[in-house]
């Protein structure tokens, strides 16, 4: 039997859909008053149901909604480790503590389920000591250290308990202040062990390049994407400097970050959450999306625009997605990734795909 | 002491001695054009070798040029679409005369062509351009019912450059009698070992005959005679092909037992993935040269060329330094 650790930050990723980028902080009261749902119980249920071999693990679970709520619908032997108050606000701390309490209990990997702050967290007190599985439910999720989803994260638990090899993979610091305030703040904060299961993990977010043939490039995919342009369609932009470039080449400002709606040549949204694009997908009939994948990891759905939810990615439908990026960052990618929480959607989504690189120049490339 | 050169896919072979003698033949005859019947005789070797009448041979200084050619004379108006990474030549004209440029990306572990994408995009006008095999994966990418597939379309020109061919023995140049909308480019460059000499030729359907019908390209004397005494007894090609073949294997068999990922081949030169960041670099600090696909296609790729057995040894022995085993 392997010792396995379990612990889940209950609130992370619960300010993606109503558009805080985080919960650090005490923003995710914020988030509960924007009507955000908790989304990591639908994460580590799908997780655990997806582990093959739940007879060759013996558990060690954080206490409640940091875990063992979850467990005990799974026929999955277990302890209880550690206390923290059913439905009572977690912290940094508690997962801190806990962990510490786990490691002394002689755990050889822990599962971990929330985004980039809870990636800190574990680092802080795990360091090297022992491997982890980072379980991908935060807003953000720009370290390398996360599986690409929680399915892939189950099928990283059982290569793990059959042998497989360890890799060391990044774990990085977002000013989640900087990111709301639209700017991005990265920083290497530290490593994780992981299984080494390379088409399971994901990359970690590659700057943006800012030299001259990317700005460049830029420019020829702006031109080509305003060129074919509707003025009867919303058009929902994503984050990113490719698309704050389409704007900028018809004078509109766009928030880096955020997303943002323009219709008829004006922004009619800004930084926008879930419930206002749902919004504004009910007064407009035609509606597009245009996204660009995120470097090095090839996310286009499901990491740092949670804002685009299953709902109005079904709402707009697979066929009115436009994505952009620039040629640099696509030829590096072997795949575009897409994890909306939602099986179906990502399903809908999956396949190959025309990605606009330049003037009249596109990259056919699979969706996953 | 110059550098082991393994990064441009060259022979790293002598052609024999009367190939040479036949390009100084040339080179003492500076002053002057190539005679046409000697062209004209490279043309009717080249068919004879390539099996395929001597109409359908176009004869240029070098593939690149006749690929150059093609675009010029086909892309205004169509969509042309080629695969990711490319070498091809002239991407830049492309994106001045075409409608669109359509990349296909080849990702491991397959490096497949999406078939059905590719007739889906056929409904409009196309130039497509493929490498069989491909560059710098190594694989087949087409095989003849794919290329059916393909040019029963007829809105489509189908250009398949088979600079590899003796390597993999794969080819559709017997289908250009019957297809007006296919062509053939190859070259001497590879395993003829006359890189240096830049003979090219195209075998070409109906539509690209037309096009070239007042295409002229002459040879220097020196790459004219070469050729025509490469191609009068071209049994050193097979001897090229078969110490090739059998470095490739053992190279690649070595690579993984080092511990690379190496992916099979049916040309002169090897794709490998590696973990080692800057390999290039590495290697060229010892004096050997590889290509670097890193900057311009996936990270850890790079392009190794298969060289004689004492270079091969070189390059393995230079990973090793590098890895430290």
């Amino acid at each position: 039997m392997k010792k396995i650790g379990l612990i889940v930050n209950p609130i992370a990723g619960m300010g993606g859909s109503v558009g805080l980028k985080g919960t650090d902080e005490g923003v995710y009261k914020q988030a509960l008053t924007l009507g955000a749902e908790p989304i990591t119980p639908k994460m580590t249920k799908k997780l655990l149901s997806h582990i093959t071999n739940k007879d060759k693990i013996y558990l060690f679970t954080a206490p409640n909604q940091m875990g063992e709520e979850y467990v005990k619908d799974f026929d999955i032997d277990y302890k209880t480790i550690g206390q923290v108050g059913k439905n009572k606000e977690t912290s940094a701390d508690d997962t801190k503590r806990i962990v510490e309490e786990m490691l002394n209990s002689g755990i050889g990997l822990l599962i971990f389920v929330g985004g980039d702050g809870t990636a800190r967290d574990v680092c802080d007190v795990v360091g090297s000591q022992i491997p982890a599985i980072a379980v991908p439910s935060g807003v953000k999720m720009f370290s390398s250290v996360f599986a690409v989803s929680a399915r892939a994260a189950a099928e990283m638990v059982d290569a793990f308990i059959e042998g497989t090899d360890l890799t060391e993979k990044e774990v990085l610091d977002i000013d989640e202040k900087a990111f709301r305030e639209d700017r991005l703040a990265a920083r290497l904060y530290g490593y994780l062990m992981v299984p080494n299961v390379k088409p399971l993990l994901q990359k970690g977010k590659e700057a943006s390049s800012i030299d001259k043939f990317s700005g460049d490039n830029k420019n020829e995919i702006a031109k080509y994407v305003v060129e074919n342009m509707d003025k009867e369609t919303l058009y929902l932009l994503g984050p990113g400097t490719t698309l704050k470039a389409i704007t900028e080449s018809i004078g509109l400002h766009k928030t880096l970050l955020g997303i943002d709606a323009i219709f008829g040549n004006m922004v009619v949204g800004s930084d926008l959450n879930e419930k206002s694009i749902l919004k504004l997908l009910k007064k407009y009939e035609l509606r597009k999306i245009i996204v660009t994948p995120i470097g090095g990891n090839g996310f286009i759905f499901g990491r740092g625009s949670k804002q685009f939810t299953p709902e109005v990615i079904r709402q707009v439908g697979r066929g009115n997605i436009t994505i952009v990026g620039t040629r640099n960052k696509v030829n590096k990618l072997e795949c575009l990734r897409v994890d909306t929480g939602d099986f179906e959607v990502d399903n809908l989504l999956s396949g190959y795909t025309k990605v606009i690189i330049g003037y009249r120049e596109e990259m056919v490339i699979e969706i996953k | 002491m110059s550098p082991i050169k393994l990064n441009m896919n060259e022979i790293p072979y002598l052609p024999p001695q009367r190939v040479i003698e036949a390009a100084q033949k040339g080179l003492s005859n500076l002053n002057r054009y190539a005679d046409p019947e000697d062209l004209e005789l490279l043309r009717k070797l080249i068919a004879d070798y390539s099996k395929v009448p001597i109409e359908h041979v176009v004869v240029s200084a070098g593939s690149n040029l006749l690929l150059k050619e093609i675009i010029h004379m086909f892309s205004k108006g169509r969509s042309v679409i080629i695969t990711n990474p490319s070498f091809f030549p002239a991407i830049q004209c492309v994106k001045q005369y075409a409608t669109k440029l359509t990349r296909i990306q080849l990702v491991p572990p397959g490096f497949n062509l999406n078939l059905d994408f590719i007739i889906n995009e056929l409904n409009e006008s196309s130039l497509v351009i493929i490498d069989n095999p491909d560059n710098p994966t190594g694989k087949i990418l087409l095989d003849k019912g794919v290329v059916k597939t393909i040019i029963e379309n007829k809105n489509v020109l189908l250009v398949v450059d088979e600079a590899y061919f003796e390597f993999s023995g794969i080819t559709c140049a017997d289908m250009v009698k019957r297809y007006p909308n296919l062509a053939v480019v190859r070259t001497l460059d590879k395993s003829f070992g006359l890189a240096g000499a830049r003979v090219g030729y195209l075998l070409a359907g109906k539509i690209f005959l037309d096009a070239f019908s007042t295409f002229y390209a002459s040879l220097p004397q020196s790459s004219l005679y070469a050729a025509i005494e490469a191609l009068k007894d071209h049994r050193y090609v097979k001897k090229n092909i078969e110490l090739t073949i059998k470095e490739r294997e053992r190279v690649s068999k070595e690579l993984e037992e080092i511990g690379f990922q190496v992916y099979p081949s049916s040309t002169n030169f090897l794709l490998i993935r590696t973990g080692i960041p800057d390999i290039g670099s590495e290697l060229k600090d010892r004096d050997v040269l590889i290509l670097d696909l890193s900057t311009q296609w996936l990270q850890g790729f790079v392009r190794v060329s298969i060289g004689t057995p004492k270079e091969n040894d070189i390059f393995l022995s230079s990973i090793r330094e590098v890895l430290k085993v």
